[in-house]
């Protein structure tokens, strides 16, 4: 056996690559987009966001390599573990969290600032992906399976809220999702979408009742309500649609093949060109080609994460990768629709892609043990068992 | 069981899936509608919002005197608007936090409206959204700085709502000086003086600049080196007046009009071989015993100029062989009926007898003088207008400045060529030229027979570096005979010595000249409401001149309206002041030599020390005396010739009485005089010769004492 061979990462060697390609790609679209902040902050270094990516990455994929050569199952205990250790951390950072533009998201970790919603993120979807597999046998159950399992959903999803609402949504429905998978009854999924749809509707028509000055000092509030109402109306004040014009421009200017890197003009004057609408610029410079492309390659890793369900042997396995692959995708996919502008500016990163500090870290962690069960599945999986001949109790293995 | 839970959970993540799968091709679904559905329309909004051509407006030029001060400059002053629709208007919590200290703020700084007033403004600009709106106008940098520290609008360039405007405003340092001349240029007015001449130069030009606005809203200039063109800042324009002299003139000129309660006057003062106008002073009364530089009379106004216009008659003469230097002309007791309503009068009622051709000029006899040139030329015209036109007195100079008036010299087959416009035109009536004409003309007298052109504008300069001087032109060679010349001199000279203008007789330096008294013809009065432009021009020293000027005072009405009394003080002022400061005009001083009694300095009495001081300075050598014991050790002391040294004689002073101080300079007079507690006043120049109050008498304090000195 080669070096090479004993070293390199295992696991799908599809998800590898698209893992690869697109911290590559972000990094040359950031290495472009970083242009305007350069300016303005550092008199015109633009090297300097580059390296600090190009270092955060490095971290990152160290991060994914260590967690991958771990087995799955150790994350199993660990997953409570970090479920409660993220109550007393949202509480802590609800309370004495640093304020960065106007939101109090981010706490600092022995010198490291984190946003505690990524780590929150991480832990309940763990959680729930380990109490689905779990309780298969209960899952109907209501009271003894459903509701501690929503309950502490809920919980998460609404101690982010306050702070970071889009987060929350997400979040939320990203948990919804992964007990769709998770076989949750029906009728209960039906009944957590009333209720939601209730709640939301209670809770938005109050916020539009009341008069602008009632909602001062209540925190993001009123921020939501123009972020809404900013989305929902149609705006003509070039001053409010700023973003989303310039977002649009760029898209439309791409054409076909795009400007090519490096050549974006939009980059100027979008504000955030290189996390929140780091879409429009890939669009602007890469094209219609490249943008599609960039939107196949997360489906595409989706689809291979989902295959491991057909192969895993245990459904936490299975259950933890499709959860977090679905969690990564759609935050991907909703960061497309924020730039297309389907949906009201929420500030989620692009995966891998968007600059960002030390959300790459915990991206990072997520995508390790995405590769872990990638990698074990494949291990574990017998050598001459096809994908078709899988053992009937290999499934419900998760719950010795 | 389990397979059912198997495929349950398969169907299931399928149909995630699928739900992701919608998702994503609604993403694409818009890609496809921004991209080629609505291209268009954001490729347009492209252009019209990110980029924006901005007008770079150029600096103005300066315009400096001879010696480098500035006359004009431009500063940059500042209009500050409001951005009702800025974050900081916006923002609740900020906006009535701050909205009172602010509008405190504005009031106590402008003092303009009261800071109820400012409230209301300013919560009006927020309600209405206003993106513009004009706070207050000029603005100066000072106050601009402040302004910016003021409460919501430190909130930053783009978010506290304050657009600051920088345009630029026109600062004359000396104020009136030479106003007219220095002049201005505004859009829409005809543009006057240096200003309006050099307006091309002075203003430079505008520049383009790409900018586009980046994160934030702050508009950065594009990094497109082809898409811009750089601003040219306007050159500078060096004149050639000398603000000295020019104060000089200003000052003179005022004092004279005051005095005379004249309506306008101006002076002009030109240097002779160059052509250079060194100073020129314009002043309109505005209210009574009120002048203010209001228009260019010297350069703009034709009008009739009066005896100082004979020069040219007698150059005709002259130069034609018409007359001769001793000719006999009978002024015929001041009267000479040419037509039926027609008569000419000689100022001097009575005439003046049998005058010379030479004393017909320096009495400024209009009958000789007429009566000389209708005999030469009555029956040929065109050969005194030949005359004038070759003295260039038939068409503007054109000179430097905007705004030349034109003169109106009446050609023979004019429609209003009378008969009484040959005999008129000799002694400067029923003809126009500018002040500065005559001027030019008597300049070119100066300048040994070489007519130069009056230039204003000495150079233009870029960056302090002369890109374009301008060069003395000739507008003559030579406008009369040597000869001629000679006797013209002769002439002008007389008119000082023993003619119209004695008074400006001085032992420093000679004038040569010629005065003028001119009657004014006011609208349909004609001349009957006696109003009088009294002029004086000439030139110093008569023999080797150095500068030539011209004073006029127009309409005088104090009683006294001869040239050389009302125009002459001017000019002799302006003259003094010239011969103060130009060394080179001096005569040589003689030195005695006489080693065996030294020359005492001045001052003859004084501060010991100081006399002591100057003497040994000299080598003179002093010594310290005094006559009695109370006198000795005082500080001061009188300087008494002795055979061989100055003896210092100490001198006792006191504070009770009124000390002598005559033959002290004033330093020392004032010194002791208002140390006794006497309030001093003074008159001349030179030591001190006497004293109002006599020494020896008690001091009553803040009494006022004159001392006269000379």
């Amino acid at each position: 056996m080669s070096t090479w061979e004993r070293i390199r990462p295992r696991g799908d060697m599809f998800m590898w690559g698209i893992i690869f390609i697109l911290s590559i790609w972000g990094l040359l679209a950031i290495y472009s987009s970083t242009g305007a902040l350069a300016y303005k902050k550092n008199g015109g270094n633009v090297e300097m966001y580059l390296m600090q990516q190009a270092a955060l990455l490095c971290v990152g994929f160290f991060i994914m390599f260590v967690i991958h050569t771990i087995h799955y199952k150790y994350f199993i205990g660990l997953s409570k573990l970090l479920l409660w250790i993220t109550y007393p951390l949202l509480i802590y950072t609800l309370i004495f969290g640093i304020e960065i533009n106007g939101a109090k998201r981010w706490v600092n970790f022995f010198g490291i600032t984190i946003q505690s919603s990524d780590i929150a993120k991480l832990a309940i979807i763990m959680f729930v992906t380990r109490e689905l597999s779990r309780k298969q046998e209960t899952i109907d159950d209501f009271k003894k399976t459903f509701l501690p399992i929503l309950g502490h959903i809920t919980l998460i999803c609404l101690l982010i809220a306050p702070e970071n609402l889009s987060t929350a949504l997400v979040l939320f429905s990203t948990c919804f999702l992964i007990l769709f998978i998770g076989r949750v009854k029906i009728k209960h999924l039906l009944l957590i979408t009333g209720v939601v749809a209730l709640a939301g509707g209670l809770f938005f028509t109050t916020l539009f009742l009341l008069p602008e000055n009632a909602l001062k000092g209540t925190g993001r509030l009123l921020t939501w309500k123009n972020r809404i109402e900013s989305f929902g109306k149609k705006e003509t004040d070039p001053d409010k649609t700023f973003q989303n014009d310039h977002a649009k421009i760029a898209i439309a200017s791409g054409g076909l093949f795009g400007k090519w890197p490096g050549n974006s003009t939009e980059r100027n004057f979008l504000p955030e060109a290189y996390s929140d609408f780091i879409y429009a610029i890939i669009a602007e410079e890469y094209g219609l080609v490249g943008a599609l492309l960039m939107l196949i390659l997360y489906l595409f890793f989706l689809y291979r994460a989902m295959r491991m369900v057909l192969k895993s042997p245990k459904a936490f396995g299975a259950l933890i990768a499709v959860g977090l692959s679905f969690s990564l995708v759609l935050q991907a996919l909703i960061n497309m629709a924020v730039a297309v502008n389907v949906f009201p500016v929420t500030g989620l990163t692009l995966p891998l892609v968007s600059k960002g500090g030390t959300s790459i870290l915990l991206t990072s962690v997520a995508f390790g043990i995405i590769m872990s069960v990638s990698r074990y599945v494949e291990q574990d999986e017998p050598e001459t068992e096809a994908e078709n001949n899988i053992q009937e109790n290999t499934l419900t293995a998760g719950h010795e | 069981m389990a397979t059912n839970i198997r495929k349950v959970i398969l169907i299931r993540t399928y149909t995630a899936f699928a739900f992701v799968a919608v998702f994503a091709m609604v993403i694409v679904a818009y890609l496809f509608k921004i991209q080629y559905l609505e291209k268009k329309h954001w490729l347009a909004l492209a252009d019209h919002l990110s980029t924006s051509i901005q007008t770079v407006e150029p600096s103005r030029g300066n315009i400096f005197a001879a010696d480098g001060s500035l006359l004009a400059t431009s500063l940059p002053i500042y209009d500050l608007r409001l951005d009702g629709k800025a974050p900081a208007f916006q923002d609740e919590e900020i906006f009535s936090n701050q909205l009172d200290s602010l509008a405190y703020c504005l009031a106590t700084e402008f003092e303009d409206r009261s800071k109820a007033e400012y409230k209301r403004i300013l919560t009006n600009v927020k309600n209405r959204g206003d993106r513009y709106y004009l706070l207050k106008r000029k603005v100066n940098y000072t106050q601009m700085k402040r302004v910016k520290q003021f409460p919501i609008f430190r909130e930053g360039k783009y978010k506290g709502g304050l657009n600051i405007e920088e345009k630029n405003r026109r600062e004359k340092p000396f104020d009136y000086l030479a106003e007219r001349t220095i002049g201005y240029s505004v859009k829409g007015i005809a543009p006057v003086g240096i200003e309006g001449a050099f307006d091309k130069e002075l203003a430079g030009k505008p520049g383009k600049r790409v900018m586009q606005r980046i994160a934030g809203g702050t508009w950065i200039p594009v990094n497109d080196e082809e898409q811009q063109i750089e601003a040219r800042n306007g050159l500078d324009v060096m004149s050639t007046i000398d603000v000295n002299l020019q104060d000089v003139a200003e000052q003179a000129l005022l004092n004279t009009l005051i005095k005379n309660k004249a309506e306008w006057g101006t002076a002009i003062l030109m240097e002779v071989k160059t052509g250079e106008i060194k100073a020129i002073a314009n002043l309109t009364r505005v209210a009574e015993g009120q002048y203010t530089e209001k228009y260019n009379y010297a350069v703009g106004e034709s009008l009739e100029p009066g005896s100082t216009f004979k020069i040219t008659s007698m150059m005709a003469l002259l130069e034609d062989g018409k007359a001769q230097m001793t000719d006999m002309y009978d002024t015929e007791g001041g009267k000479k009926k040419y037509f039926a309503n027609a008569t000419m009068y000689d100022a001097e009622e009575g005439g003046h007898g049998m005058v010379n051709f030479q004393q017909a000029f320096e009495i400024s006899s209009n009958v000789a003088i007429s009566k000389a040139v209708y005999a030469a030329y009555k029956n040929n015209p065109e050969k005194f207008y030949n005359h004038l036109k070759r003295l260039k007195l038939t068409e503007p100079i054109g000179i430097q400045l905007s705004g030349e008036g034109k003169p109106r010299i009446k050609h023979p087959k004019d429609k209003d060529w009378y008969g009484t416009t040959l005999p008129w035109s000799s002694i400067g009536y029923e003809v126009k030229v500018t002040p500065l004409q005559i001027v030019t003309l008597y300049n070119a007298l100066a300048n040994n027979g070489k007519m130069v052109k009056p230039i204003f504008v000495k150079q233009i300069l870029k960056t302090g570096t002369p890109i374009k001087e301008f060069k003395t032109s000739v507008m003559v060679e030579q406008v009369c005979k040597p000869s001629t010349l000679k006797n013209l001199h002769a002439m002008m000279k007389g008119v000082v010595e023993h003619g119209t203008a004695t008074n400006l007789k001085n032992p420093n330096y000679t004038v040569a000249g010629k005065t003028g008294t001119a009657l004014v013809a006011d609208g349909r009065y004609g001349y009957a409401k006696q109003i009088y432009r009294s002029s004086f021009v000439g030139f110093f020293p008569a023999d080797q001149p150095k500068y030539t000027c011209m004073v006029m005072v127009n309409a005088p009405s104090n009683g006294i309206y001869y040239g050389s009394l009302v125009a002459g003080p001017v000019f002799k002022e302006l003259a003094d002041k010239v011969y103060a400061t130009s060394t080179n005009l001096h005569k040589e001083l003689k030195y005695v030599v006489t080693p065996e009694t030294p020359q005492l300095p001045p001052a003859k009495i004084g501060f010991a020390d100081d006399l002591k001081a100057i003497l040994d300075k000299l080598s003179i050598s002093s010594q310290m005396q005094a006559d009695t014991e109370e006198e000795s050790g005082s500080e001061w002391a009188v300087a008494e010739l002795q055979a061989n040294n100055v003896k210092l004689r100490t001198i006792k002073t006191s504070k009770q009485f009124i000390p002598d101080v005559k033959g002290m300079g004033l330093k020392d007079a004032i010194y002791l005089l208002e140390n006794a507690g006497l309030k001093v006043q003074t008159e001349g120049y030179g030591k001190v010769k006497s004293q109002s109050i006599n020494p020896g008498e008690p001091v009553t304090k803040g009494a006022t004492i004159n001392l006269k000195l000379g």
